[in-house]
């Protein structure tokens, strides 16, 4: 069912499910690179949309996107970081290991292409997606949203809450890291 | 960046987006599903204010009714429902009163005692058949 169909729909209803259904799959995409599950997210793109929609609603549309894509980011960065809880809590029956620097910034992401990945009709689309799977996620956030998503520097600092400048050193890694894995592929 | 960067990307935006397209449909119903669970928790967290504007508008509408109604000089006639005869019911209305209040009730009720007592002198008359020729 479309808003449309519904009665009681206003003009805030029919711009915001717009907007939404324009990102959503973007979104989903994002999220599996960032999780390696389907069905975690769904559940991420899912529960951003719903904080999205209770706190933004109500902004002006123009800084939709970035918002949008704020609450995403903080989703997809709190899911690394409960696995990454998760992984420390049954690393640490073997090792004592120490916490240097940021482990987003270090985090990669080696998780097999999944579903998507396999349902590419070509060589490149997969090997393009194992490559983004296997950035870390701060640098794969900063390619996808001024990349595809086409945030400008200013809007992806917003949603990825980092500095211009970061924004900047993160894009500039990951299109090193992408070109070196993937050269020229066609 | 170079031509060859801008090729190198438009190469790859074009895959992403390729990516996007080849969702199968129980993935696009379940955004779909998503989507309208989003938009209909909005729809019911403003639901309640307009609903409080309608309780406060009934009830100014009812309380200016009431106020209407109290200050307003009683009528002559009592308004009567839609599809009811007026006449039915202000005859109706007129036989209730003169049943309840006919001055003849009150006053065999008063003389309750002294028929109680021709009752049991035996000097209540019983009625005789009719006569005939006389009219009855």
């Amino acid at each position: 069912m479309n808003p449309g169909d519904c009665a009681g729909s206003t003009d805030a209803d029919l711009d915001l499910d717009r907007f939404l259904r324009g990102v959503e799959r973007r979104a989903l995409r994002m999220a599996e690179m960032a999780c390696g599950q389907r069905d975690a997210a769904f559940d991420l793109v899912q529960d951003a949309m719903f904080a999205f929609v209770r706190r933004y609603a109500d902004r002006p549309p123009a800084e939709w996107a970035p918002l949008f894509h704020r609450v995403l980011d903080n989703r997809l960065t709190d899911w690394h970081r409960r696995q990454r809880v998760r992984g420390r809590w049954m690393f640490s029956f073997f090792h004592d290991d120490e916490d240097d620097g940021d482990p987003l910034d270090a985090m990669a992401d080696d998780a097999e292409p999944g579903p998507l990945g396999r349902l590419a009709d070509d060589q490149a689309g997969t090997l393009l997606d194992a490559a983004l799977r296997a950035l870390p996620l701060r640098q794969r956030q900063a390619f996808l949203l001024r990349m595809w998503e086409g945030l400008d520097v200013a809007d992806t600092a917003i949603a990825m809450r980092c500095s211009e400048g970061s924004v900047k050193t993160h894009l500039s890694r990951a299109l090193a890291r992408l070109r070196e894995r993937l050269g020229e592929f066609q | 960046m170079n031509d060859l960067d801008h090729e190198w990307l438009r190469r790859a935006r074009h895959l992403l987006d390729r990516s996007t397209q080849v969702l199968d449909a129980e993935s696009l119903a379940r955004l779909n599903r998503a989507r309208q669970a989003a938009l209909g928790s909005r729809r019911r967290r403003l639901a309640p204010v307009w609903g409080g504007f309608a309780v406060a508008g009934a009830s100014a509408l009812a309380l200016a009714l009431a106020i209407g109604l109290q200050r307003s000089p009683p009528g002559p006639v009592a308004s009567t429902p839609v599809g009811v005869d007026p006449s039915t019911v202000i005859a109706t209305a007129d036989a209730t009163d003169d049943d309840l209040l006919a001055a003849d009730d009150l006053e065999f009720f008063e003389d309750l005692d002294f028929y109680q007592w021709l009752d049991r002198e035996g000097l209540v008359p019983t009625p005789s058949a009719p006569t005939p020729g006389r009219p009855l």
